[in-house]
């Protein structure tokens, strides 16, 4: 019998999220047959752009699913899974999933793994998930008739555009005004000059530096080398620089053929969103810091020390 | 404006973690803190209740290394607290929103809030697992909310690559709380000494109305430690030395630069 998977195709503004051919190569590794469920407008676009990397689309059209919203989206693809009753149901490890997930999980009866590395099957949909800050894995297994799991940006291999599949209109009855919660507006990120996610070299800062002060010799490194300057998630919490610069989960992904990472410590939210650049060069004190296990060069001594020669360097 | 706070005791991130023989987490190294996540929940609970004179309610389901959590909302400014007494080793995601769920569900809150996640598991959906089983509206990884307004409320919600949405969410509603939101106070020594007198009720899950721990939906397999990474190719000698070194490198053999 051939195991169905179904995958959430994540979009914005009519167009299909990278993520989406990773997702279907997640779904892949795990059952024969793969499905993107699309919830979109009439007439988007995405329904296409999704066909090439799984053997069947299936819409939910509605004028109410064009943006976001929990609730009618959840409305849609339960609908449909009551119908169709797929294995599994696998979303990304990003805003829509880590929102989204929880809700079909709860009104399917379903148990949900979160932010998996890996996927297997065994009697059941098994995940392979990082615990205890990365220092364990744990493989949990689902004991639901269907089973719901998010997976980690990046950590699948896409899977290739090949024919693409048919493109099927599903009849769910979306009912707006059950929503409790609307979407209002969006605000776009700046996109202006010294974009981080176009830069061929980046130059990012963790809270090692110190403070805000300090923090600009982030700056200093990326205008000696002609980089973009970014930063790790508790950088940006403590405002020493707009979120715009974030790099990681719930940042961007940058993948540079020069990456710099001084006084970070590697957490996986900073790691998923650069491991992928050509040559990551760490300096951090703490030479136990995880941030050496993804860099091809490590420094473990002082930023302060360190940089300023690395900038005399260059200089000289 | 009535608000109950989610608190989750967690390993301590410098707890040494071990296997024991079974590949059991060796339970006598551990430590426990508050899930960082949850202490900007807290903050943000007390915030909105100092402005229109509302009640915080902390509440925790776990050991009784659950309890410091709790005292510490109290010292920072909550009401009162539940502490809902199980081996969270018994519970998965599910169980745990349905017993938080059972503990909550007559208190006629208006918001619950929680972490966006643990910091040891980091699940990530006890939130809107909880929620829905309270039949509530959610809403996750918020970094920003508003007075309330007729019932309703408009919350910032953090997307990617400094993207936002603005949502409106209907009252009562569960929000996830992710970090920078606010700055967590730190309890001052009056309120460390006030908490002391506030209520904190304990209750097992057979006073929830639970015969034994929900069915779970989700097995453990075992937990494994992965295999070391490769370590970079570490530069050593005196910050001259290896900055010298670097940029040779970069210059010459990667041509990186």
């Amino acid at each position: 019998m051939s195991r169905s998977i179904w995958i959430v195709a994540e979009h914005q503004d009519d167009n299909l999220h990278t993520g989406a051919a990773e997702l279907a190569g997640a779904a892949r590794s795990v059952g024969d047959h793969v499905a993107a469920v699309v919830c979109c407008e009439a007439g988007s676009t995405v329904p296409a752009q999704a066909a090439p990397f799984v053997d069947q689309v299936l819409v939910i059209e509605n004028a109410a699913l064009s943006g976001y919203t929990a609730g009618l989206w959840a409305q849609g693809i339960v609908g449909l899974a009551k119908e169709s009753a797929p294995a599994a149901i696998l979303l990304p490890h990003a805003p829509l999933g880590r929102d989204l997930a929880p809700l079909l999980a709860a009104r399917l009866d379903a148990g949900l793994l979160t932010d998996c590395l890996e996927l297997q099957w065994e009697e059941g949909l098994v995940g392979l998930r990082s615990v205890h800050r990365r220092k364990l894995v744990s493989r949990e297994r689902v004991a639901t008739p269907i089973a719901i799991a998010t997976c980690q940006r990046g950590a699948f291999a896409a899977s290739p555009a090949g024919d693409a599949a048919a493109i099927e209109t599903a009849s769910v009855a979306i009912d707006d005004t059950a929503a409790r919660t609307r979407l209002l507006s969006m605000e776009r990120a700046e996109v202006g000059e010294g974009s981080i996610t176009e830069a061929e070299i980046v130059v990012a800062g963790g809270r090692g530096l110190g403070d805000a002060e300090k923090f600009a010799l982030v700056q200093e490194l990326a205008d000696a080398v002609g980089g973009v300057m970014g930063a790790s998630r508790p950088v940006v919490d403590q405002g020493w620089v707009p979120h715009d610069r974030q790099i990681g989960s719930s940042g961007v992904t940058v993948r540079p053929r020069l990456y710099f990472a001084l006084g970070i410590s590697g957490a996986v939210q900073h790691v998923v969103g650069m491991r992928e650049s050509d040559v990551i060069v760490a300096i951090n004190k703490d030479p136990k810091a995880p941030i050496f296990e993804y860099a091809h060069y490590g420094i473990a001594d002082d930023v302060f020390k360190v940089v300023p020669a690395v900038i005399a360097n260059l200089n000289s | 404006m009535r608000i109950a706070v989610c608190m989750k005791a967690v390993v301590d991130s410098q707890a040494r973690i071990e296997l024991d023989g079974d590949g059991n987490l060796r339970q006598d190294q551990l430590r426990f803190e508050v899930n960082e996540y949850d202490l900007y929940a807290v903050e943000e609970a007390i915030r909105l209740a100092e402005s229109d004179e509302g009640h915080v309610t902390v509440i925790s389901a776990g050991t009784a290394d659950a309890v410091q959590g709790l005292r510490k909302g109290l010292a920072m400014g909550a009401a009162d607290a539940i502490h809902v007494d199980c081996d969270p080793d018994d519970l998965d995601a599910s169980g745990v929103a349905a017993v938080l769920a059972a503990a909550l569900h007559d208190g006629g809150y208006d918001l619950v809030l929680a972490g966006v996640e643990s910091d040891d598991l980091g699940g990530s959906q006890v939130g809107v697992l909880l929620a829905e089983a309270l039949g509530y509206a959610s809403t996750t990884l918020v970094v920003g909310t508003n007075e309330p307004v007729d019932g309703a409320m408009q919350v910032r919600r953090e997307l990617e690559g400094g993207e936002h949405a603005n949502v409106q969410v209907q009252f009562p509603a569960v929000l996830t709380i992710q970090s920078g939101i606010n700055e967590p106070r730190y309890p001052s020594l009056k309120g460390i000494m006030a908490a002391k007198r506030k209520d904190l009720a304990v209750k097992g899950l057979a006073d929830l109305g639970f015969d034994g721990a929900p069915a779970r939906r989700v097995e453990s397999l075992g937990l494994t430690i992965p295999p070391p990474r490769e370590l970079a190719r570490m530069l050593e000698g005196g910050a001259e030395e290896t900055a010298a070194e670097l940029v040779r490198i970069l210059r010459e053999e990667e041509k990186a630069l």
